[in-house]
């Protein structure tokens, strides 16, 4: 049986690099009745893998309604996140729904209005006796390559003089590696996303790591679209309006612990 | 996620593993000779052409060079990708490899005696017939340690699909460590590597023996 799925994978792929010329040089329109979102599988709980292997998150359960809402077939596209952008601009993907900020990035992707209310925070462990962003001051701080916390500490008008504060500003490039080494004690605290932070303390038991009182900004998540793509930004807005209305919306964010976090509005 | 899902779902991911392993063998070893053909050829062109070639190809990162497969169809053309993904994981391996069995294929011509294909044209042979007969097999029982030595490398090698977004075994692995913030998916992904690669090596060395003829 794995055999025959496995001959059949081959066969696929071989099929496939014959067809390249055709998939190359035929290129046309994308068929309108799929919508491919790009996301980081490593983001829990906007999205990542579920008990049973399936790709899910509040992000993507939004997704899945909307394009029930409009007919569309959902394809989950795990990307790499260093090249969203060459994701999104070569048509791989239709949007980046993934937890992304928009605050820093206003310019450079077409943006649905935002819809969860999101602040960078700092993560450190209990027994670490940092309690406020002073304590951090020669510390070692952790940070995803290319994400949001990591612009708000290097922007001269964000965070830039606390981290200028910190020993080392390290980049990782998912939570599980940082969480490790927050946990190893070769990282004092990480800076990340808050409802990223919440999933990951809850699962990895309480009372090990703590949120500091101290938000180094706060910002808010857009669903970004290919600039120029407005067409599509506002049919994904006007599925969003009806499902905000119906309840679905405010359904599915109580059903990811980000009830306090929504800021979905029409008005 | 159970222990059985979690090992389910990297079953899975060692299927697209090794489908990206068994194409690139596929392509990359015959790709290899042409290429060695061409470094060796006595057109000077032709062969400081191919020497630049492999020496780009060797000289690269492999993830570079699959982003450059996957992107530049777009950026350079204009092409639309969809579809792209796979295929261009593909042909990045492949290139990439057969420039690496190009010189061990041209370690392996360039160790037979020039009288061996002397020997074969008093012979009657012809050209061809002499480099096919005589000079390959001997060829393949020289080659064949560092062969398996690349062969190895690619089984790891398949985890850089996921800088073009290719879900293979690895990826899955880190997804999953995701989501249950464990490191046992990792161990799992570590024994399936080694198992897979004890397997090779086990094919290789059964070659290897069938080809140690003279003793």
């Amino acid at each position: 049986m794995k055999f025959k799925k496995f001959v059949k994978k081959l066969s696929v792929g071989l099929v496939a690099v014959a067809m390249m010329a055709t998939t190359l040089t035929g290129c046309g329109e994308k068929k309108k009745d799929t919508f491919t979102v790009g996301f980081d599988a490593e983001y829990p709980p906007y999205g990542y893998m579920d008990e049973n292997g399936e790709y899910t998150g509040f992000d993507l359960e939004l997704a899945e309604a909307v394009c029930e809402l409009k007919g569309w077939e959902l394809v989950k596209q795990p990307i790499a996140w260093d090249n969203k952008d060459n994701e999104l601009n070569s048509g791989s993907i239709d949007c980046i729904w993934n937890g992304f900020t928009i605050n820093g990035r206003e310019d450079e992707y077409e943006w649905s209005r935002p819809y969860v209310d999101n602040s960078q925070v700092i993560v450190v462990a209990v027994d670490s006796g940092i309690t406020d962003f002073a304590g951090l001051s020669g510390k070692k701080v952790g940070v995803q390559t290319a994400s949001a916390a990591l612009s708000v500490l290097q922007d001269e008008e964000g965070q830039k003089a606390l981290a200028d504060t910190f020993a080392e500003l390290n980049e990782f490039s998912d939570y599980n590696t940082a969480f490790l080494e927050l946990e190893a004690g070769s990282v004092d605290a990480i800076a990340m996303d808050i409802g990223v932070a919440q999933y990951q303390i809850e699962s990895r038991g309480d009372g090990k790591f703590i949120i500091l009182d101290e938000h180094l900004n706060a910002e808010q998540y857009g669903i970004g679209f290919k600039k120029g793509n407005t067409e599509l930004k506002n049919e994904v807005e006007d599925a969003l309006k009806t499902l905000k209305e119906n309840g679905k919306f405010d359904e599915l964010a109580k059903k990811y612990g980000l009830e306090d976090m929504t800021c979905l509005s029409f008005e | 996620m159970s222990f059985q899902v979690m090992l389910q779902q990297l079953s899975s991911g060692m299927l697209s593993t090794m489908g990206i392993f068994f194409l690139t063998l596929l392509f990359s070893l015959p790709l290899g000779l042409i290429i060695a053909f061409g470094r060796m050829s006595k057109n000077k062109i032709l062969s400081g052409f191919v020497s630049l070639l492999i020496s780009i190809l060797r000289g690269t990162p492999l993830m570079l060079q699959l982003m450059v497969w996957y992107f530049f169809p777009f950026y350079l053309m204009g092409w639309s990708i969809s579809g792209w993904r796979f295929p261009a994981v593909i042909v990045g391996f492949s290139i990439n490899y057969a420039a690496y069995f190009a010189e061990i294929y041209r370690s392996g011509i360039e160790a037979i005696p020039k009288g061996q294909y002397e020997a074969g044209q008093i012979l009657g042979y012809s050209k061809s017939q002499s480099f096919f007969k005589i000079i390959l097999p001997q060829v393949i029982k020289i080659i064949l340690p560092s062969i398996t030595n690349e062969v190895i490398t690619l089984v790891k090698d398949t985890s850089l699909a996921f800088s073009i977004t290719y879900i293979e075994m690895f990826t899955l692995a880190k997804q999953i460590a995701a989501a249950e913030t464990s490191m046992m998916p990792f161990v799992i992904a570590a024994i399936f590597y080694y198992v897979f690669n004890a397997l090779v090596a086990f094919v290789m060395g059964r070659l290897e023996k069938k080809m140690n003829y003279y003793s």
